[in-house]
């Protein structure tokens, strides 16, 4: 099932992966510089071995800013995919599971929810919550839960039509016991790799309202403010956005491919 | 048919009311302090920002307002802005053409290089090309439109200078933005693509049509006229990525358009301004969804008799 080639990809992913956690973890230790530390003689300064990925407007080392930025990008995207997964999860479980009136009901919501566009969902709810780190967070969170539930319920439902889960209800298995024996492990493998998407789509829409400036503090480093940074300077000076998108690239490519890897048929090349 | 379309369309209308309840309820009825706050801030007095309340029937009963909200809908009326007072369909028709050229821009090279990506993804008899389009697919969807956005503007217009960047009016403007949003839109149409190309190459009708001879030719027509239907329901999904993407694409490309009009009502808590962008958004991307339905079902027997 899996061949070779497919397996090295998965490797290479999660090393990707580790590497891009390891550097945000290990970045007190990494950084060349104080990230926040402005050295106005040394404004816009291309890389060089002093400043290895340059510095930006205000003369700050870009390196130690990307390796500092990733602890705010990834916890935040970890916060808002939380958010997402853990109501998505409950809600997708009560609809797949429940009486009929629930389910019916709640996936009206969820669709209503959906009707709107993730983005500007999570835009109007920046609206209402104002800015801030746990403000996006909840923002893209919030928008992210419709279609975690729609996805838990289409796996919960698949997974309880199976011959084996009838054959225990047959056997008289309580409705618990089924849900949790047999149910939830089924429908676990496609509800992990959609959660893997959810977390990529997290980065990249936290970072999104991060880059337009609803982050709150913007001078404390993370991608998306770096790129919005890199975005006012990119005439003079391409490097400040260089670092901090590849970055962020880097670790959805390799959450992507995670996940894509999950979610494998035996037909995909 | 027809009712399939009618049920269909019935569907999406009622997600849409619900949506539009929700977006009253969340929108309108609790943040009646930011609507003082801005007003406030605006630097009307408190005797003013009450009569103001009242003027936008704020002060009514919420089951009348709900009614009046409604209703405005249908007359096409919005109400105002809090800030500069003009009509909120006013300053959505004045935006909404350079948004509208955007995105129809952006889907339709998403769609073009979507479905060559996926076709090539797919159907190409060596791995070189193939990977190449992978490639291609899993980097549109893995690199920020906001980085690639400035990637482009300093390429075309700083070390090539052949392409106007920043700004609007002029045609060429829409070039690179339109580019820029359609890359990303195509990742996701050239995935389903080649994915639904090669589950539909491994069933046994792909086996007997070689079996019984056909050309090669032959038998990717057959692959296509099945493998691409699932490509209908991608591509309306998209659109929903689509409306986001058009927000973060004219802040960076500095475009005039309802993307740029929701963050700075944003900016200014002009909660009728984005109650009726929210709303609007939501009720094209049901009625999209709707179309797309229809156009599946359409092209696809199957899921008629499903239903």
């Amino acid at each position: 099932m899996v061949n070779g080639w497919r397996r090295r990809r998965l490797h290479a992913a999660l090393l990707l992966l580790a590497a891009m956690i390891a550097l945000a973890v290990l970045a007190p230790w990494l950084a060349t510089h104080d990230p926040h530390r402005a050295v106005p003689e040394e404004q816009l300064v291309p890389p060089s071995t002093g400043h290895y990925f340059g510095t930006d407007l205000l003369g700050r080392d870009v390196f130690s800013r990307t390796l500092y930025g990733g602890r705010r990008t990834l916890g935040v995207a970890l916060l808002t995919a939380l958010i997402a997964l853990g109501p998505g999860l409950a809600i997708g479980v009560a609809a797949g599971y429940g009486e009929r009136w629930l389910d019916a009901s709640l996936m009206m919501l969820m669709d209503a929810l959906l009707a709107f566009p993730s983005l500007i969902l999570a835009l109007a709810l920046i609206a209402l919550l104002g800015s801030g780190t746990v403000q996006v967070a909840l923002a893209v969170g919030i928008a992210g839960i419709p279609s975690y539930a729609r996805v838990t319920r289409a796996a919960v439902i698949q997974a309880r039509s199976l011959p084996f889960v009838e054959a225990a209800r047959a056997l008289g298995a309580g409705p618990r016991a089924i849900l949790w024996r047999h149910v939830i492990p089924t429908a676990a493998p496609p509800l992990l790799a959609f959660a893997g998407v959810t977390l990529s789509w997290a980065l990249l829409n936290g970072a999104a309202l991060m880059f337009l400036g609803y982050g709150g503090d913007i001078a404390a480093p993370e991608w998306g403010v770096m790129l919005a940074d890199g975005r006012a300077a990119f005439r003079n000076a391409p490097w400040v956005a260089l670092a901090p998108g590849v970055a962020l690239s880097a670790t959805v490519l390799a959450i992507n491919l995670l996940a894509g890897g999950l979610a494998e048929h035996p037909a995909d090349g | 048919m027809g009712k399939f379309i009618l049920q269909r369309v019935g569907a999406a209308l009622a997600v849409a009311w619900i949506a539009l309840s929700v977006a009253f309820v969340v929108l309108r009825a609790l943040p009646g302090d930011a609507v003082d706050a801005t007003l406030t801030r605006a630097g009307a007095s408190p005797a003013e920002v009450a009569a103001r309340r009242r003027s936008l029937g704020l002060a009514d009963p919420l089951w009348q307002q709900y009614a009046a909200y409604l209703g405005g809908i249908a007359r096409g009326d919005l109400g105002e802005s809090l800030v500069t007072g003009q009509p909120v369909v006013q300053m959505i028709g004045q935006n909404l053409g350079p948004t509208a050229a955007l995105a129809g821009s952006a889907l339709l090279v998403g769609v073009t290089l979507g479905l060559a990506l996926g076709l090539v993804a797919g159907l190409a008899p060596r791995r070189v090309p193939r990977w190449l389009a992978e490639g291609a697919a899993a980097l549109a969807l893995s690199m920020p439109v906001y980085w690639t956005a400035t990637l482009a503007i300093y390429v075309f217009t700083v070390v090539l200078a052949v392409l106007p960047g920043v700004g609007g009016g002029d045609p060429r403007h829409l070039i690179l933005p339109a580019a820029v949003l359609g890359f990303h839109t195509a990742g996701s149409i050239a995935q389903v693509t080649a994915r639904s190309i090669r589950r539909t190459a491994a069933q046994d009708f792909v086996r007997t049509a070689r079996a019984k001879g056909l050309g090669e030719a032959d038998v990717a027509d057959h692959i296509l006229r099945v493998g691409l239907l699932p490509v209908i329901a991608v591509i309306a999904l998209q659109l929903g990525f689509l409306l986001g993407g058009t927000v973060v694409t004219e802040s960076i490309f500095v475009r005039r358009g309802l993307g740029r009009l929701l963050l700075m009502a944003i900016d200014n808590r002009d909660f009728p301004v984005i109650q009726s962008l929210v709303t609007l958004t939501a009720l094209t991307y049901s009625l999209i969804h709707a179309l797309a339905d229809v156009l599946y079902a359409l092209a696809d027997p199957r899921v008629r008799v499903e239903g």
